[in-house]
């Protein structure tokens, strides 16, 4: 139950670089940091690692469809403060100006999310427990209190339904060892401490089934 | 030499976690509570009086109640063995106490401290969650003991007088931030029975503590008993009237 093995991971960010660089040259050239550019110009480069209704693909990349938008501004800004750090996302996101946010995520707020499924399904039973009922022995609360029974989650609560099961592994382990802070409340970061990896790869797998249509 | 070090450095990063949530540590004792010098029970905390003076709302209660759901259950009803006890129903004066004192490590709880703790819940909200429990129905059975020793129980409970603070129908007193013990689930009662025998729930009444000093652990097993099988108080007391 380890996490992907670097080399593998090198290669897809790799993969998703390169298809970030072959955007970028059928792009006009860039414009000045002052000039905005119109929302679809600028979806061209999201859509790329997001995919242009925000279902990605590709398993590191999350989707961000139908995400609440509060939510999806606010990371945006963290990514731009430093306060959540990505390899991929802070480089990105100095290319875009910080009044553009708001159209951004209303745009992939309102995108139809998509199912997803998930990549090892003798997972999935284990994590549908974790999910539903916590892990009575280490404290660990169940994470449907927050996220909802079918994961669609709140305006405090991110929707975690049908979310690659790789990002959210990454995800738990940056909470648990306290690289991603930005949780509001510190929530997130009292929840992953108390799984190991097992049950993480468990729940997120459960999490890739879910198709939060509550 | 190498190994030793970092079996080690492994241990004292593993320790505190698994520690600070293992039952036994549940009983490490305040510095502050029970048994310390000059402790004085039910001494209102600054927190404890701003929150009961702040302006209730349920509605919003029910909303930031959303945190508290993972552990004490969607219905508030906790779950069965008592890991987590039941919140329908306690008066709303007792939440905001014990939640004020857990907070300011009078009363030791590791398990729910990160989610109840300043930088995750606001005064305001430990108000508004404490008004929207007290409203809740309790639907869902509660744990009981594994025999029905609620003859041995009531004997006990009468002949000590604990109603003289729970009540005779295990309805506390909200006035007085005495907490309802009726239908709460067995494996909470005794648990925090025994907590309060040994003197390691910081916030013990000490006459409560005197009151039990000498029940023997059947006693404590045939009273938890007997709480956990009483109704909801509300539902009797409607009756009387
Ligand atoms: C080169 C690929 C790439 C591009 C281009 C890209 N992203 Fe991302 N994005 C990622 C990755 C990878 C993450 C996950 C970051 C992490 O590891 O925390 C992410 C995360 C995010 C998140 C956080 C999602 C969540 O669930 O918390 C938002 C919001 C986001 N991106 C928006 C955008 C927007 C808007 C654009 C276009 C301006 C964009 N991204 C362009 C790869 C990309
Ligand atoms: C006490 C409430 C609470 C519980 C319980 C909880 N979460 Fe969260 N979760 C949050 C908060 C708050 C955030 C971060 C939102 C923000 O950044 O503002 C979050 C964020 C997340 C994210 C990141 C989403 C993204 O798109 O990047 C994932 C994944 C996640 N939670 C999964 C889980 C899983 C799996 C569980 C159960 C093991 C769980 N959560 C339990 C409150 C909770
Ligand atoms: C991680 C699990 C967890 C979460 C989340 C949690 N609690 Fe608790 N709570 C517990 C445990 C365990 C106990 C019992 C402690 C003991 O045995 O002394 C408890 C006890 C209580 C009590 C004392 C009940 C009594 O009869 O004295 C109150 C009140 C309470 N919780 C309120 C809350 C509120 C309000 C929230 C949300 C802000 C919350 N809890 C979130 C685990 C949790
Ligand atoms: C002087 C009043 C008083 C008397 C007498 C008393 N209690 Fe208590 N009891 C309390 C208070 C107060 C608490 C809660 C401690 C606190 O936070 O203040 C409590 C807590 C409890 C609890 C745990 C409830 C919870 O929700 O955590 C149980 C069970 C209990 N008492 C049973 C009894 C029994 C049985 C007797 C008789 C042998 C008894 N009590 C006598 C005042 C009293």
């Amino acid at each position: 139950m380890s996490r992907m093995h670097p080399s593998t991971r090198w290669l897809r960010r790799h993969a998703a670089v390169t298809v970030l660089g072959l955007t970028l040259l059928a792009l006009p050239p860039l414009v000045h940091a002052q000039d905005i550019p119109p929302l679809s110009e600028r979806l061209q480069l999201c859509a790329s690692c997001h995919a242009m209704d925000g279902n990605s693909v590709i398993p590191e990349n999350p989707k961000i469809s139908g995400m609440d938008a509060g939510y999806l501004e606010r990371q945006m800004a963290d990514f731009k403060s430093g306060v959540r750090k990505s390899p991929v996302m802070s480089g990105i996101i100095p290319l875009v100006d910080g009044k553009e946010f708001a159209a951004l995520a209303g745009h992939f707020s309102a995108q139809k999310p998509g199912k997803g499924v998930a990549a090892d399904p003798r997972l999935v039973a284990e994590g549908k427990a974790i999910f539903d009922e916590g892990i009575v022995g280490s404290a660990v609360p169940a994470c449907s209190g927050c996220h909802n029974e079918d994961g669609s989650g709140t305006e405090k609560y991110p929707r975690v339904a049908g979310q690659h099961t790789a990002y959210v592994v990454q995800q738990m382990l940056n909470f648990k060892s306290g690289e991603r802070a930005n949780d509001s409340r510190a929530l997130m970061r009292a929840v992953a401490k108390r799984m190991n990896e097992k049950e993480i790869r468990a729940v997120a797998e459960y999490v890739a089934t879910l198709s939060g249509s509550e | 030499m190498m190994n030793k070090t970092l079996a080690c450095i492994a241990l004292t990063l593993l320790l505190p976690i698994h520690a600070a949530l293992a039952d036994v540590a549940d009983e490490r004792k305040s510095p502050l509570g029970y048994g310390s010098k000059g402790y004085v029970w039910g001494t209102i905390s600054l927190e404890q009086a701003e929150v009961m003076k702040l302006v209730p709302d349920a509605r919003r209660g029910e909303e930031a109640f959303r945190g508290c759901r993972g552990c004490h259950k969607r219905d508030a009803a906790g779950v069965m063995d008592g890991t987590y006890p039941r919140l329908t129903g306690q008066h709303a004066s007792v939440v905001i106490k014990q939640v004020t004192e857990v907070r300011s490590g009078l009363r030791i709880n590791p398990k729910m401290d990160p989610f109840a703790s300043d930088h995750a819940v606001t005064p305001q909200e430990i108000a508004d969650i404490a008004n929207y429990l007290s409203t809740l129905e309790t639907t869902r059975e509660n744990g009981k003991g594994p025999d029905n020793l609620s003859v041995r129980g009531k004997a006990l409970y009468l002949r000590n007088r604990c109603g003289i603070c729970h009540g005779d129908n295990g309805e506390g007193n909200a006035d007085k931030f005495y907490p309802v013990v009726a239908a709460q689930h067995y494996g909470y009662l005794l648990r925090e029975m025994v907590h309060i025998k040994k003197g390691t729930r910081g916030n013990s009444h000490p006459r409560m503590v005197k009151a039990i000093g000498k029940f023997s652990h059947a006693d404590l097993e045939a009273v938890a008993d007997y709480l956990s099988r009483l109704p909801d108080y509300r539902r009797v007391l409607a009756k009387g009237k």
